[in-house]
């Protein structure tokens, strides 16, 4: 690039040098017209170089910001992979979403533009100078006085730009928030009435940004404006000087004269255009810090280690005194003792809020234990390797995501390995599902979730429990698998999860009890704490608040 | 024409920012123009050794020029881009208006992921359609005309080889370039969608990719995207270099064909030597700005296929219809179906049909059925979101298609099968449900709901994902206590919620609606005897209704049969 830029020079100087020639010959000299037919030649030659050289650097330009932006979207992916599952939580999607499309396009700016723009004015601006310098030494003492001011102004106008471009990204950031969200809650928004509400608010957040825009912009132009007047003024104060010296002096040619009058505007452009592109260059910085800022978050990912785990059979699972809180909230989970043998079924209960699911993501590894020991067939669990354990185990969540896409990917999703639609059938024959997707007029082809079919509740459950059994894991985590099902799906459902009892450990949140009384153990769960444990018998024996869930489950009146 | 016209009806709305625009761009080019010229000239005077006020002269109109030059130069800029930004925020604005009638439709055909793109990248790449497509070629042309004016009073030879120029650059090239122009620009646009929809993907089903190991795989797939996506912009860009290029050549090729011509004629002693310098300079300068005439084709290319996209999402919609007839708030609503089809887009067969049903006001209702069976798309018909394909569902004797939706919404509290909680507080998710509720009544609220361990200020993430299941359905429900409402629609409402609580919030909601309709929708079959009617269904059908006696009673009835294995469900 740096030999581009210093090619570029020397075909500007080389094209005015041609020029002044050709108008010194005719204007001055009186030549015959034919004689500068070979100076016109080389001139259009050096035309050609001139913008040849341009397009290259331009070309690197390109090349350089692709390579950048695909890096910085590659670091931010990676970033969003390696969080903790609760971090993922927070924030706005379509903020996420506006950093990683539109900030990160902003950044596009600082290698497109300002680099090649840097390299391509420096070079230039270097040497039509000293050619000037040699031409009339004067011409070059104004404009070593006066370029610098364009720098200098450039950055102190510029200053501003950085965070006033990292605040209009921000604005930018808050509008796809607040429209992703809206649009996820369009038909909360009419039932509540709160159409205009909601309208205004995508109207504020949408003025905002115009006017954080315009923020930047009006610093641009400012900047061009400062700069204009400045290169207005040299170049002014040029033309008078050769005029003087032309005329009061009679020491200029009107070759050296015009020479620089035609040169000095060039390396003025080249400034003036180096002001431009450090805009851009400073609102790509804006941008990169944004993106800079997010990557700092911190996150603590559940630590694994690399022992991996001995026998085939499903481990062992032992909390012992683990206890675990959210960053925000009161919630926290006391220290909790639990074993969990291979092949036991095993049932957390308790009332809304108690703490199960947050148990469950403890007992899987997704959130990390804080007190106390997490031992996997005897190996504590950040010793283990991580592969190994989640090959082995396989989870339900309490509202399952539909991906977009087939039927077939979504259950895909659940097992690494290829299968095939034969066992995509029977997993699916077992979530009592595959009745329904046989009878849809694409059978597994058919697209749900987002920009797709839409789905029953019930239907969406199943579908996500066929996805939990795909790989045929050894340990099931299941958070409420039969909500939203009816008495007779979901007695298709027990049925054949009563069929994989001696295949695999299952650990079943549940508040529809008839469902978990068969089960080996029993945590019932309060606020937080275990506050028994036992068979359905033992604890129906033991403990009132067992007694009194059961007894309002079959439908009489609490006493 | 046709895809650009949302861009051009906004546009309109901003005239004075356009006019302004014109002007200060014509201004700021005839003075460069001019300014070039006087340098021109002046140095080839200077040659003569002339009388030294004529110099002064010259160099003080040069400085007037420069200055008038770089003003106006800023007045176009200011202009041009506050015009077109409020363009922007105007079409922003009118993007949501058109969509938000589609609602819930809406994101079955689109991801929310490929509307965000939309609405934000689409809409900002329109930009250039005002800044580099539309206004641009009028500055240009009007500053080329004046300036070709000016030359013919030189030489008419220069101002026909500057017109043919201006005819090349202004026209001949652009037509060209937009010829060849692939049709690249809308698979680009259309790659940028795929790609902001599967981040989106990507962040609501994170939970679900971490647990199954995928996410990996989902972020490979999409750095693929992003790489492919990249790789057409970037080829995309070289493409306009090149044409810059050319053009850039181009009119510094006219600008020696210029002065070889004028040297031709002061040669031939038909041109003052002194004006040699000066012609050159003026079409140096002239053909200055065209450059921006390569990259317009493409520009113009981009803002049709970007508004396209935009229009797409509404275009083949039907109008919503202009239903006007408000309800009068206070009367009861009597809802009733007469032999309703509800048919799904691209569907075979009807998700509810042959439904008949009658709902009185003050009854209480229960709809029981399998998953699948329909009950949910019969809830959504009462609330107009359904796709009725025929029969009649009228309201107080009125067709419900004829009445005002929120005339019909005010009166209903309504709890979905699956809520939305927007990102805030407790207390804005709350206050959704009625602006107007002090930090009183919502801790009421919270309280009823047994939610007293939230305070109002306590965040809400996106989603509701920071509470556990029971709490979304109970802080749903919640909102529900703070409208007053004379129906009220339970999809499920409790399906989460452990049975000493579901029972409890169950006791809560029927205090406040002794005088109310409600309308459950349930899978438990357990206290149902109290209701005034089951609507029992089955296969999108209507199998039985009535009281519970009245179904028990019914020999090989459906609901008959469901109970007695719930009982032995249930038996421990
Ligand atoms: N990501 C989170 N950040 C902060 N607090 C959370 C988060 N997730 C859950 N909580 C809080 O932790 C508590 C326990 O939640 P958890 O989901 O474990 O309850 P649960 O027993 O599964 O309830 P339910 O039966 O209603 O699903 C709740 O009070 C909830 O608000
Ligand atoms: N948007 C849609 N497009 C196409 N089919 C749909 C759509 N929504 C629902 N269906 C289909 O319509 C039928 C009825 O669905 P509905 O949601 O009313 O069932 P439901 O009785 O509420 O079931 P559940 O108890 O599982 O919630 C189902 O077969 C479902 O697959
Ligand atoms: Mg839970
Ligand atoms: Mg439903």
């Amino acid at each position: 690039m740096g030999a581009a830029s210093i090619c570029m020079a020397l075909a500007i100087v080389g094209q005015s040098y041609l020029v002044v020639t050709v108008i010194q010959k005719l204007f001055l000299n009186n030549a015959a017209f034919p004689s500068i037919l070979p100076a016109v030649f080389i001139l259009i030659g050096m035309l050609l170089l001139r913008t040849i050289f341009q397009y290259m650097i331009k070309g690197s330009g390109i090349k350089m910001a692709q390579i950048a932006k695909v890096s910085i979207r590659k670091k931010l992916l990676q970033h969003f992979n390696g969080q903790q599952m609760t971090d993922a939580d927070k924030g706005q999607s379509g903020q996420k979403t506006s950093l990683f499309m539109d900030t990160v396009d902003e950044i596009d700016g600082y290698f497109s533009q300002y680099l090649p723009q840097l390299i391509q004015s420096a070079g230039i601006v270097l040497i039509v100078w000293i050619v000037i310098f040699i031409q009339n030494w004067t011409s070059g003492l104004i404009i070593l006085i006066s370029a610098p001011f364009i720098p200098i102004f450039m950055m102190i106008i510029g200053v501003k730009t950085k965070d006033k471009s990292k605040e209009q990204l921000s604005q930018l950031a808050a509008f796809s928030g607040t429209f992703l969200d809206t649009l996820q809650g369009l038909p909360t928004v009419k039932l509540f009435g709160q159409s205009d509400g909601q309208r205004n608010k995508i109207n504020q957040d949408s003025t905002s940004f115009r006017d954080a825009t315009m923020g930047v912009l009006k610093v641009a132009f400012t900047n061009s404006l400062s700069l204009e007047f400045i290169s207005m003024l040299s170049i002014g104060l040029i033309a008078l000087e050769i005029a003087i010296r032309m005329i009061i002096f009679q020491n200029l040619s009107f070759f050296s004269g015009f020479f620089v009058l035609l040169l000095a505007p060039e390396l003025f452009s080249q400034l003036k255009q180096l002001g431009s592109a450090f805009h851009s260059g400073r609102a790509s910085m804006g941008a990169a810090s944004r993106v800079e800022d997010v990557l700092k978050e911190e996150t603590k990912p559940v630590s694994w280690g690399t022992v991996p785990l001995k026998s085939d059979k499903a481990p062992e699972i032992i909390l012992e005194q683990a206890s675990f809180h959210y960053e925000q909230g009161r919630f926290r989970l006391e220290p909790a003792s639990m074993t969990i043998s291979p092949y036991e079924q095993v049932a957390i209960i308790g009332k809304t809020g108690a703490g199960k699911s947050t148990l469950l993501g403890l007992l899987a590894g997704f959130l990390p234990a804080e007190d106390g020991k997490f031992l996997i067939d005897g190996i504590p669990q950040e010793k283990v390797q991580k592969a190994d354990w989640f090959q082995r185990i396989s989870y339900l969540t309490q509202q399952p995501y539909v991906f977009s896409g087939t039927v077939r990917e979504n259950i895909l999703l659940g097992s690494l390995e290829k299968q095939s639609d034969q066992e995509i059938r029977e997993v699916a024959d077992r979530a009592g599902i595959w009745d329904w997707i046989s009878d849809l007029p694409f059978g597994l082809d058919t697209i749900i979730g987002e920009g797709g079919r839409g789905l029953s509740g019930g239907e969406k459950q199943r579908i996500a429990i066929a996805r939990t059994l795909l790989k045929k894991p050894q340990i099931l985590f299941f958070d409420e698998p039969t909500t939203g099902l009816d008495i007779q799906t979901e007695h298709i459902l027990q049925r054949s999860l009563d069929s994989l009892k001696n295949q695999a450990t299952m650990v079943t949140v549940a508040h529809r009890l008839h469902t978990v009384r068969n089960a080996d153990k029993i945590f019932l769960l309060d606020q937080g704490k275990i506050a028994g444990e036992g068979t359905h018998n033992e604890l129906y024996k033991n403990n009132k608040m067992y007694q009194q869930m059961i007894n309002t489950q079959q439908g009489g009146r609490e006493a | 024409m046709k895809d650009i016209s949302l861009v051009l009806k906004m546009m309109l709305k901003e005239k004075k920012d356009i006019l302004f625009s014109v002007f200060f761009g014509f201004l700021a080019g005839i003075t460069a123009v001019s300014l070039f010229a006087a340098s021109g000239y002046l140095i080839s005077q200077a040659a003569f050794a002339p009388p030294i006020y004529t110099l002064m002269i010259l160099v003080a109109s040069v400085k007037l020029l420069g200055i008038t030059s770089a003003i106006s130069r800023y007045g176009e800029r200011y202009f041009s881009h506050r015009g077109t930004f409020t363009i922007l925020k105007n079409i922003r604005l009118k993007v949501y208006d058109q969509i938000e009638p589609l609602a819930s439709r809406l994101l079955q055909k689109y991801r929310s992921g490929d509307i965000l793109a939309r609405i934000v990248g689409d809409v900002e790449s329109l930009q250039h359609f005002f800044l580099r497509v539309f206004y641009p070629p009028i500055v240009l042309a009007a500053v080329f005309i004046a300036t070709i004016f000016f030359t013919m009073y030189i030489s008419a030879g220069v101002a026909l080889t500057m017109s043919a120029g201006m005819i090349v650059v202004l026209i001949v090239f652009p037509a060209i370039f937009y010829m060849i122009q692939k049709k690249a620009a809308l698979s680009m646009r259309e790659k940028r969608g795929v790609l902001s929809s599967e981040f989106t993907d990507y962040l609501y089903g994170f939970r679900e990719l971490t647990i199954f190991q995928q996410a990996e795989r989902k972020e490979q797939q999409l750095f693929d995207e992003m790489n492919q996506y990249e790789e057409m912009k970037a080829s995309e860009n070289r493409q306009l270099a090149i044409r810059e290029a050319i053009v850039i050549f181009f009119s510094f090729f006219i600008a020696i064909i210029i002065l070889v011509q004028a040297g031709f004629y002061v040669a031939e002693g038909n041109l003052a030597g002194t004006l040699l310098a000066m012609l050159f300079m003026i079409a140096i300068t002239v053909f200055e700005d065209t450059p921006s005439m390569a990259v317009l084709p493409a520009h113009l290319e981009e803002s049709k296929s970007s508004s396209k996209r935009l229009i797409e999402v509404w275009e083949n919609e039907e109008p919503s219809k202009v239903a006007v007839q408000e309800l009068e708030p206070d009367l009861p609503l009597h809802f009733d179906f007469k032999d309703v089809f509800i048919q799904y887009p691209n569907e075979k067969k009807p998700a509810v049909q042959h439904a008949s049903l009658q709902i009185k006001p003050g009854k209480n209702i229960a709809i029981v059925g399998p998953s699948g069976s329909g009950k949910s798309t019969l809830m959504q018909a009462l609330l107009t979101f359904a796709p009725v394909k025929s029969g009649h569902i009228l309201v107080n004797g009125e067709d419900i298609n004829t009445i005002a939706p929120d005339s019909l919404w005010e009166q209903m509290n309504v709890s979905l099968q699956h809520n939305h909680f927007f990102y805030g507080s407790i207390y804005e998710n709350l206050r959704f449900a009625n602006r107007n509720a002090s930090a009183e009544i919502c801790r009421d609220a919270l309280e009823k709901v047994q939610l007293t361990h939230f305070s109002l200020e306590d965040q809400v993430l996106e989603k509701g994902t920071n509470l556990s299941g029971g709490e979304k359905q109970r802080l749903a429900l919640a909102r529900l206590f703070l409208r007053e409402a004379s129906i009220w629609l339970l999809d499920e409402p409790t399906s989460s919620l452990d049975s000493i609580t579901e029972q409890q919030i169950m006791n809560e909601i029927e205090k406040v609606t002794k005088y109310q309709t409600v309308v459950t929708i349930r899978h438990r079959l357990t206290g149902l005897e109290s209701m005034d009617r089951i609507i029992v269904m089955n296969q999108g059908e209507i199998v039985e209704q009535g009281t519970y006696t009245e179904l028990m009673g019914k020999e090989n009835g459906y609901f008959k049969a469901m109970k007695e294995l719930e009982s032995q469900q249930l038996a421990f």
